[in-house]
């Protein structure tokens, strides 16, 4: 058993749109430069750094770093698609946990280009393509955004097993809107009705535009430390890394299921492990963000973390159970579809609002009571990381 | 031309009581435009008020059946204007910003007054209505904004120092405003009328002012403002029945290099160059504006000054110089450098006689007299590096290396490729090296030459100094000391082979540069010098000679003695230095020369059908496969040209099985030729088989090359450069093999196409479709300049090809073959009808490799207008060309459609086994997408048309209702989106009681 991991300081940029945006490293070093002043830590006293982005050639970690000190530090650059940000967390937690290092800074940023994902590299292997051929046998392939359709397809699986209407899916995009017109991080700040969610464009059914997250750029950061650390530093009550757990595909990703091809079971599993380890279940949980790219991943990875049952996610949200007054927050941040997915840096902001709501510090969006917070971070290709911090 | 209508729309016109205002108030108002009539009622240079002017117009427009309010706020209560029209007529599309006054008056007398009143009514009244509109416009996604500019601010106009001020200041206002509200539709112009008005009565004369009408300008301000209109940021002058648009015009200027300093004086120098708008742009964008100077900063300089810029010199290759020497010349340079002194010593009539017994054996340092005399004859003609601003009164000699890489033979045709190589900044003098390559007439290389010059003054711009090529003298004894006098006449004898500057010949000019008499040739010297070690080092054999480089120190006089010292080093180098014995003075110092261990071998011929490298000529006979690839690519690059440029470096093929070697020099000729030639940057070494396959696309080269079938070696990311090999149309290559080979791939059955047009359309359904699809081209021409590409469709079983032209307009689609298509798809003639139905997904075809696409594979995806075409129209077009639809129409064959079919069979089912229909569990409805449309609602009554109320809508296309029908299983169509569901899911799932409805 390792040592404890607390989380001392978080901050995040104000996410933004392709071209509105600052370049990475003044984004990712304003992000870590918050973190720091958060945690009231010198960054003199930084003995390594994490930095997580998707787009952009070796060593954007150092460049943006060197904007916050020249420390000669180690700076490790993380790429792991969606959950680049929860990797390099991951990566840091096992540092300091493992004895490594004291504290350290973990930052995730991206400056993303306008319009769907895409492949930057044509003349090679594509990392996806056991993913796409699984795709292919079960649905074919057209012209809509790869993700859209691999996503859009597991909503496709799930609407056929539990008769889900097409409206439940709009309905997670609601109540993302609700939450982040409080939120003034968050790209979209505007609510938008299940009417209007449903009324935008169709990208792949059952997915309108309204329920696919947008290109952002954005940047996010944490400084981590250890228990001997903080005493020494005088940091007290600091919210801390209950258990944290990865995985990456299994067998099952490449059969016949969209369902699990998206995730599903790299999800439940890394849950699973995360509960064990914590000996704290999903019933006490309080608050959650999760990795919703799309509205059809947020219905699923509710079951894949136990929030409801497998079939009962349509229940569980008209009931009002996924928001405020509900059974558990999910996204009080408006998640990836209102906050806005900057690759890189979206596992990082997850963290910060988990941070801020444990500390009580998240204003209009504050769970009331929240003592237990979940994160769960998913790459296609793939690697999903759950987080589940508590606080003193 | 049918009427523009402003229907629904209301406009703020401010400054509307008189002149220009009222003109655009009583237009829009007469085509339906409510309009807001903004007049303060003051006096044209700002002073009074008065509610009269805006009333009297408002009255017209009532009077004329229009509608219209007045309103009295100065423009400096924009918010209040804007009310009046959301009070009035609940919103506001169109914003005509006119109001204006004067306060004309020299500057001299202008007071800060005059100049701040201009300003508070044009520019800060503009400000305040547009920002009280502007949002309402962005929410409404529509707005129309009208600035009033004048051409007093665009030109100037005496007098006018404030108006010009405000009216420019409003052009650029307007051009923000237009990219700010590009996207919510809200459109942005301005325009620089010239009227008689009140402002302008008292500055025109009459009867130019009764030209002036206003009536000739607000024709272009109300369309502007029309919905129809899309121009935004555009910059207009109008009046007097003439309309112009303004834009600005950029010098394509003087781009001074990043990093040297900048000068006034080279300010005063380029003046002229900065203002030529000979070659001119038109920027339209801040980006277009920054593009030049971000090209510039991002090429920083390496310095240089005013007699060398290292940025135009450095890397200079020059065009390729071909001479060629005989067995004379030979000779006769052996001469020149003293061999053969002595006619007993047979130890060098090898070098001087075509007859010894060793064989001719060409002393290698002629090579350096050739080059020196390329470079000394480029020069004479006028062809010096860029950037090179210097006389040759400035240069001298200063060092000389020559590298062997072979023997030389008795007699050559050469080619020699020369570059600046390098330059250095030694301080007060510059030195310049010029590196020489000569190939032999197989493009071998035989030797490199490089000539360092030290130019005198040059230096000092902060440079890099270069290596030091310092040679230190052993502190010993030399091991070696060869003296030879030289002959008073050497240099007359030298200079035939090719240096012959006359300070080597005539006194008079020798005497003008500060000689006694001419010199001998500093290169003379050397031939002296290396011959001397080659004789103490290797036997007097020069073909062991492997480089030498020498450091020039002091002219030596002809007739002088030479004193060769030599230094021999344990690794079978010597150092070496030569003294005029008679001054004892040091001539030739920090030498020093490499040897090979043995003779090099002479390259291994180059392959059988390669006399000639393959080219552009007509084939002659059928050629090997790997030549016709290689002849293909070089027709290709002839063609096209920009290939090469982008590419630019160098390939060398090594093939096996059988064995060849071929050059595809993409640096400097920009063509492939057989043998080796010069240092490639990549090397490639495969099979000639799997080359064979590589080049006509059959093999991946990334493949070849992780399953190590292709190595490369040298600079492996150029290999990766080698991807236009895929663009290359293969009866290119075809082209070369004759008939009896087989050609690759794309060469489609069909290919005798008749060509008379229209009537020569072959039967079946295939050609019907592109029948339409050539209909649908001619009525759309646009698509030519929005494709702009050719397509060529290979189809299978049966075999036919057709051609689809956006390239060159017309355009069009026709049977037969194009050997420039763009983008070659191949598929069976079902896949394509499938496909030009809407029934198949091109992207699926793809993906499941019925559709084969070679060539340009983005292309292919501008297809989509395909999708367009409407049924209808192919089916009169085709009708048309077949002469009243004798040939089968593809879809409307007569009898019951497949969907009329497939509900007449349920009917029927559900008639015989009611419970089928209660399977359901709640009624569903069926949405027939395309064809007839057919909708029905089947529940536990059975199966009928129309669209009763259900919970559950399933809509699918006809196709899939057949499939449906025909057994295909229901949750596969469903994940494959071809069944769509709205409502409750649940009853879908019992879709499969169509199962066999169809056979």
């Amino acid at each position: 058993m390792g040592r404890r991991v607390n989380v001392i300081g978080v901050g995040m940029t104000k996410f933004a749109k392709p071209g509105a945006s600052p370049d990475y490293h003044e984004m990712a070093s304003e992000a870590a430069k918050l973190a720091l002043a958060d945690s009231g830590v010198d960054y003199g006293d930084i003995e390594q750094a994490y930095a997580g982005y998707v787009f952009g050639d070796s060593t954007c970690g150092q460049r943006a770093v060197y904007e916050v000190g020249l420390t000669g530090i180690p700076v490790f650059n993380v790429n792991n698609n969606c959950s680049t940000g929860s990797t390099a967390l991951y990566l840091a937690r096992q540092a300091i946990e493992g004895g490594m290092a004291e504290c350290v800074l973990v930052l995730g940023f991206e400056k993303m280009e306008k319009g769907a994902l895409s492949l930057k590299y044509t003349d090679r292997a594509n990392p996806l393509d056991q993913h796409v051929g699984t795709m292919n046998r079960a649905q074919g392939v057209n012209s809509a955004p790869f993700a859209a359709q691999m996503f859009g397809g597991a909503g496709r699986e799930y609407r056929w097993r539990y008769n889900t209407k097409r409206e439940t899916f709009a309905k997670v995009s609601e109540k993302a809107r609700a939450h982040a017109a409080n939120n003034p991080f968050a790209l979209f700040n505007n609510r938008l009705s299940v009417e209007e969610i449903m009324a935008s464009e169709e990208v792949f059914d059952p997915l309108t535009r309204y329920q696919c997250c947008p290109p952002t750029c954005g940047a996010a950061a944490a400084v981590l430390c250890s228990d001997e650390y903080a005493k020494r530093k005088g940091i007290s009550n600091a919210v801390y890394i209950a258990a944290q757990s990865m995985t990456t595909d299994y067998k099952s990703s490449f059969e016949d299921s969209m369902i699990k091809m998206v995730g599903f079971d790299m999800a439940a599993s890394a849950a699973k492990k995360v509960y064990e380890k914590a000996g704290v279940g999903p019933e006490d949980v309080n608050v959650v963000e999760l990795h919703d790219c799309f509205t059809a991943n947020e219905i699923l990875t509710y079951e894949a973390l136990g929030l409801c049952k497998e079939g009962e996610a349509e229940k569980f949200i008209w009931e009002g159970a996924n928001t405020y007054g509900g059974k558990v927050v999910t996204n009080p941040s408006g998640g990836l579809l209102s906050k806005g997915h900057p690759l890189g840096a979206t596992g990082l902001a997850q963290c910060t609002e988990l941070v801020w709501q444990l500390r009580g510090t998240a204003d209009k969006r504050q769970v009331q009571g929240a003592k237990v917070a979940l994160q769960h971070n998913l790459g296609l290709g793939g690697a999903c990381v759950v987080t589940m911090y508590r606080r003193d | 031309m049918s009427e523009l209508r402003f229907d629904g729309r209301v406009a703020i016109v401010t400054g509307a009581g008189n002149g220009l205002g009222r003109s655009h108030a009583l237009l829009l108002a007469s085509r339906g435009c409510k309009v807001v009539v903004n007049d303060l009622g003051g006096g044209h240079t700002g002073g009074g008020k008065s509610s009269e002017a805006a009333d009297r117009v408002v009255a017209e427009i009532k009077a004329a059946g229009g509608d219209a309010v007045a309103n009295y706020d100065s423009v400096e209560d924009g918010a209040s204007i804007v009310k009046s029209a959301t009070d009035a007529f609940g919103r506001l599309d169109i914003v005509i910003n006119n109001a204006g006054i004067l306060r004309d008056v020299s500057f001299q007398k202008m007071s800060e007054q005059d100049w701040e009143l201009i300003y508070r009514v044009h520019v800060l009244g503009a400000f305040r209505v547009s920002h009280a509109a502007w949002n309402l416009m962005r929410e409404q996604g529509y707005g129309r904004i009208i600035m009033t500019a004048s051409a007093a601010g665009i030109y100037g106009n005496f007098g006018q120092a404030n108006y010009s001020m405000a009216k420019l200041g409003v052009v650029g206002f307007a051009s923000t405003l237009a990219i700010e509200g590009a996207k919510k539709n809200v459109r942005v112009n301005t325009v620089a009328p010239i009227a008689g008005s009140r402002m302008t009565e008292t500055v025109l004369p009459k009867n130019l002012l009764d030209a002036l009408k206003p009536e000739y300008v607000s024709p272009l301000v109300a369309y502007l403002c029309h919905e129809s209109c899309e121009e935004t940021g555009g910059l207009f002058e109008v009046g007097g029945g003439v309309m112009n648009k303004l834009r600005w015009e950029r010098t394509a200027g003087k781009n001074f290099p990043v990093g040297k300093p900048l000068s006034i004086e080279q300010v005063q120098a380029s003046f002229k160059q900065i203002g030529d708008f000979s070659k001119s742009t038109h920027p339209t964008t801040i980006q277009d504006s920054l593009e030049s100077v971000l090209d510039n900063v991002n090429k920083p300089s390496k310095g240089g000054n005013e007699f060398i810029d290292v940025d135009a010199a450095l890397g200079y290759e020059f065009p390729p110089r071909h001479s060629e020497y005989s067995q004379r010349d030979v000779s006769l340079y052996a001469l020149g450098v003293g061999a053969g002194r002595d006619p007993m010593d047979t130890k060098d009539l090898p070098l001087v006689y075509e007859g010894a017994s060793e064989g001719f054996r060409p002393l290698p340092t002629m090579t350096a007299a050739i080059a020196v005399g390329e470079i000394m004859k480029a020069a004479m003609e006028g062809m010096q590096a860029p950037g090179m601003n210097y006389g040759l009164d400035r240069i001298l000699h200063g060092e000389q290396y020559t590298k062997v890489l072979r023997p030389l033979p008795p007699s050559a045709k050469l080619e020699h490729r020369a570059k600046v190589k390098d330059i250095w900044d030694k301080g007060k003098g510059a030195v310049v090296v010029t590196e020489l390559k000569t190939y032999d007439q197989k493009g071998t290389l035989l030797a490199v030459n490089e000539v360092s010059t030290f130019v005198r003054g040059a230096g000092g711009w902060g440079g890099e100094r270069g290596p030091n090529t310092d040679v230190a003298i052993p502190e010993r004894a030399p091991d070696a000391v060869i003296e030879e006098k030289t002959d008073p006449g050497q240099a007359l004898l030298y200079r035939l082979s090719g240096d012959i500057n006359p300070l080597h010949a005539d006194p008079e000019f020798a005497q003008n540069f500060g000689f006694k008499q001419p010199i001998l040739h500093g290169l003379c010297t050397f031939g002296f010098a290396t011959r001397h070690v080659v004789k103490a080092m290797a036997n007097n054999d020069p073909r062991l000679l492997s480089s030498v480089r020498v450091r020039f120190a002091d002219p030596v006089i002809p007739g002088e003695t030479l004193v060769t010292e030599i230094w021999k080093n344990a690794d079978g180098t010597a150092v070496f230095r030569v003294k005029a014995k008679e001054r004892d003075k040091v001539v030739l110092t920090n030498a020093v020369a490499e040897f090979h261990k043995e003779v090099p071998k002479d390259e291994q011929p180059a392959p059988a059908a390669t006399q000639a490298a393959p080219s552009a000529a007509a084939p002659s006979g059928p050629m090997r496969p790997t030549e016709a690839i290689f002849a293909g690519i070089n027709d290709y690059l002839a063609e096209n040209p920009d290939v090469a440029k982008k590419v630019g470096k160098s390939f060398l093929f090594k093939l096996t099985g059988p064995d060849s070697v071929w050059t595809m020099d993409l640096k400097s000729e920009g063509k492939c030729s057989a043998g080796a030639k010069g240092a490639a940057d990549c090397t490639l070494e495969l099979t000639d088989d799997d080359w064979v396959a590589m080049a006509s696309g059959k093999a991946d080269p990334m493949q070849l090359y992780t399953t190590k079938k292709l190595k490369i070696s040298g600079d492996i990311m150029a290999s990766q450069k080698l991807n236009f090999l895929k663009k290359i149309d293969p009866s290119k290559v075809a082209k070369y093999l004759g008939g009896s080979a087989s050609a690759p791939a794309a060469t489609p059955a069909a290919t005798s196409a008749p060509t008379t047009g229209g009537s020569s359309w072959p039967s079946g359904l295939a050609a019907d479709v592109f029948i339409g699809i050539d209909d649908y081209i001619s009525k759309h021409p646009e698509l030519v300049g929005k494709v702009g590409k050719k397509f060529l469709f290979a189809l299978t079983g049966p075999d036919a090809s057709f051609v689809i032209d956006l390239k060159t307009a017309p355009g069009g689609a026709s049977v037969g073959v194009a050997s420039d298509a763009d983008c070659t798809l191949t598929m069976s003639t079902d896949d394509w009808l499938a496909m030009a139905s809407g029934k198949a997904d091109p992207m699926q075809l793809f993906t499941t490799q019925k559709l084969k696409i070679s060539g340009d594979l983005m292309a292919s995806q501008k297809l989509n207008f395909l999708k367009k075409i409407d049924q209808a129209a192919a089916m009169e077009a085709i009708a048309r060309v077949r002469g009243g639809g004798a040939s089968a129409a593809p879809a409307a064959s007569a009898g019951p459609s497949p969907s009329s079919k497939v509900l007449d069979a349920l009917v029927a089912r559900l008639t015989q086994n009611p419970a089928l229909g209660a399977e359901l569990g709640a009624p569903v409805l069926v949405k027939v997408t395309d064809g007839e449309k057919l909708s029905f609602v089947v529940d536990d009554k059975g199966a009928h048309k129309g669209e009763g109320s259900a919970k559950t809508t399933v809509s699918l296309s006809e196709e899939a209702l057949v499939e449906l029908a025909k057994g295909s299983d229901v949750k596969s169509l469903f994940q494959h989106g071809q069944i769509r569901v709205d409502g409750d899911v649940g009853p879908a799932h019992k879709l499969g009681i169509f199962k066999g409805l169809l056979a």
